[in-house]
């Protein structure tokens, strides 16, 4: 990652978390009630509605493809194609994000693929602090 | 004793676009549409329910009544994404089964911004790309790719979902697209999304629409040959689904919908003589074939196959044209559901008349989310 070592990285995405150290991680939160895993902080249990509010948790990298589209259109200036994709990570909790490294006829329902955090296309703010982001790639791939 | 509900008057603009003109003169148009249709004058209406998404903090229904007579009632401006339009009349239906009233009007009204339609930027770089896609073309392509990966539904059946739809909008003069699309076309038309082509997109254009819905009192007084009752009216939210919202799920909050909707009305879907549903996306279509109970699981692939869907079929769905080819004015798209479904039960549907028809589905989906059904008999 190519982050300036000075400057703490900010997260480019709302589940990416920065640790003290300046280490990336993904975190999300459970119902102790009912088990239902969200992917921010509510003030009860969206699910059963439970009062006590979900606990966060620390979530692996590895999970499987659940749905994906190549898109060969999209907003002024997003370049094309590319692969956007639902992973269902092992431990629980679902993301979208791009497929990379893999070609197109290889996608399928359960494909094992992981996360890998990056710098967010090189982007940074108006301070000039890059930013932490991710994407996925299939899984026995660097 | 609570009164039942009908609609005494309904109609539309052509849906189109309307560069010179501003969305609440259409709006105001098609409430006089609707007003003459059911024989009333704006003085009748107790209460005014107007919908939009890209004007719903202006006042739509206020400057709607400046437009045709400010007669000092309630005026209530509804959001509800996609499926504003039928939230406006839900509400409506509450009004009159509450017997504050005997009279109000529903209204849809929109002109859309041009361009892929899509979500506001958050903080940070633009995530679209970066952290996969999230246009609504895309949202509906992997809601579609679910299905084909557990069912095996291909690319051509989702692509017969436009085949048909724009075939049923040549025998409606109020719909945008009206020209016939072979699957060759449809397949080869630009790729938006895999699997869907521009033609398997919705059309975005402006449109307005409205209905007058009436208590039986008020029905009985201006005759019933002509009265559309309300079998069923219900308006549903997303329930929790684990994959949400990273992933949209536009099945379950329509499910919900549904089972209520058939529960109100005291009937099943095999009683239903068409259906207008919310094929925002060619996937959609055959996703809603399932959850509105057309057929069971897995087999919406076969059900486009057969022709069962298509005018002249068992249950013909979206004869008006639907979302892809009449076209998609976010906020009157759940209001001209039910005006189509009307026109069928009345008989005046013309060249694309369901014949005998007596009892209608209208369904709209909402983003974020909300699914409104009506199911709609014949008085
Ligand atoms: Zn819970």
């Amino acid at each position: 990652m190519a982050a300036d070592c000075t400057v703490k990285a900010r997260p480019a995405h709302r589940i990416v978390r920065i640790a003290e150290d300046g280490r990336p991680r993904i975190e999300a939160y459970r119902c102790e009630n009912c088990g239902a895993v969200t992917d921010s902080q509510t003030m009860a249990c969206r699910a059963c509605a439970s009062r006590k509010p979900p606990a966060s948790f620390g979530v692996g990298r590895t999970g499987k493809l659940w749905s994906w589209s190549v898109v060969h259109r999209s907003y002024p200036g997003v370049a094309v194609p590319f692969i956007s994709v639902i992973v269902d990570l092992d431990d629980g909790l679902t993301l979208k994000g791009t497929l990379r490294g893999v070609d197109t006829s290889g996608l399928r329902q359960g494909l094992p693929v992981r996360l890998v955090f990056d710098d967010a296309g090189g982007a940074h703010d108006k301070e000039g602090v890059p930013y932490v982001g991710f994407h996925f790639v299939p899984q026995g791939d660097a | 004793m609570m009164s039942d509900v009908y609609i005494a008057g309904a109609d539309m603009i052509a849906f189109g676009r309307y560069p010179d003109r501003a969305y609440f003169q259409l709006g105001a148009e098609a409430a006089l549409m609707a007003l003459d249709d059911a024989g009333l004058s704006i003085k009748d209406m107790g209460a005014v329910y107007a919908s939009s998404v890209f004007n719903a903090q202006s006042m739509l229904g206020q400057k709607m009544l400046k437009e045709i007579g400010q007669t000092g009632v309630p005026c209530i401006n509804v959001s509800n994404a996609c499926a504003s339009g039928a939230t406006a009349v839900r509400e409506a239906f509450v009004a009159i089964k509450s017997g504050l009233y005997d009279a109000v009007i529903a209204v849809g009204a929109e002109q859309n911004p041009r361009g892929m339609l899509g979500g506001a930027p958050p903080f940070g770089p633009p995530p679209e790309g970066l952290f996969g896609s999230e246009s609504m073309p895309a949202v509906f392509a992997e809601a579609g790719m679910v299905h084909a990966a557990r069912y095996g539904t291909t690319v051509e059946q989702f692509a017969q979902v436009a085949v048909k739809n724009h075939h049923h909008a040549t025998m409606n003069p109020k719909a945008y697209y009206r020209r016939e699309t072979p699957l060759e076309e449809v397949l080869a038309s630009e790729i938006i999304a895999e699997p869907l082509t521009k033609l398997m997109c919705s059309a975005n254009v402006d449109g307005a629409a409205a209905v007058v819905l009436v208590s039986e009192r008020k029905a009985r007084e201006l005759g019933m040959g002509r009265a559309v009752r309300i079998r069923a009216s219900v308006l549903a939210s997303d329930p929790y689904e684990p994959r949400n919202p990273e992933m949209f799920d536009p099945n379950s909050v329509t499910r919900l919908a549904a089972a209520q909707a058939y529960e109100m009305a005291g009937l099943g879907p095999d009683a239903l003589d068409l259906v207008e549903l919310h094929d925002c996306f060619a996937t959609a279509e055959l996703l809603h074939y399932e959850n509105l109970g057309l057929c069971g699981d897995g087999e919406a692939g076969r059900l486009i196959d057969s022709g069962a869907t298509a005018l002249g079929g068992a249950i013909p769905v979206n004869v008006s044209g639907g979302l892809l080819s009449k076209g998609h004015p976010i906020g009157a798209t759940g209001v001209a559901n039910i005006v189509e479904i009307v026109e069928h039960l009345r008989g005046q549907a013309g060249a694309r008349q369901v014949d005998g028809a007596r009892i209608g589905l209208a369904h709209v989906l909402g983003f974020g989310a909300a699914a409104g059904v009506h199911i709609l008999e014949k008085a």
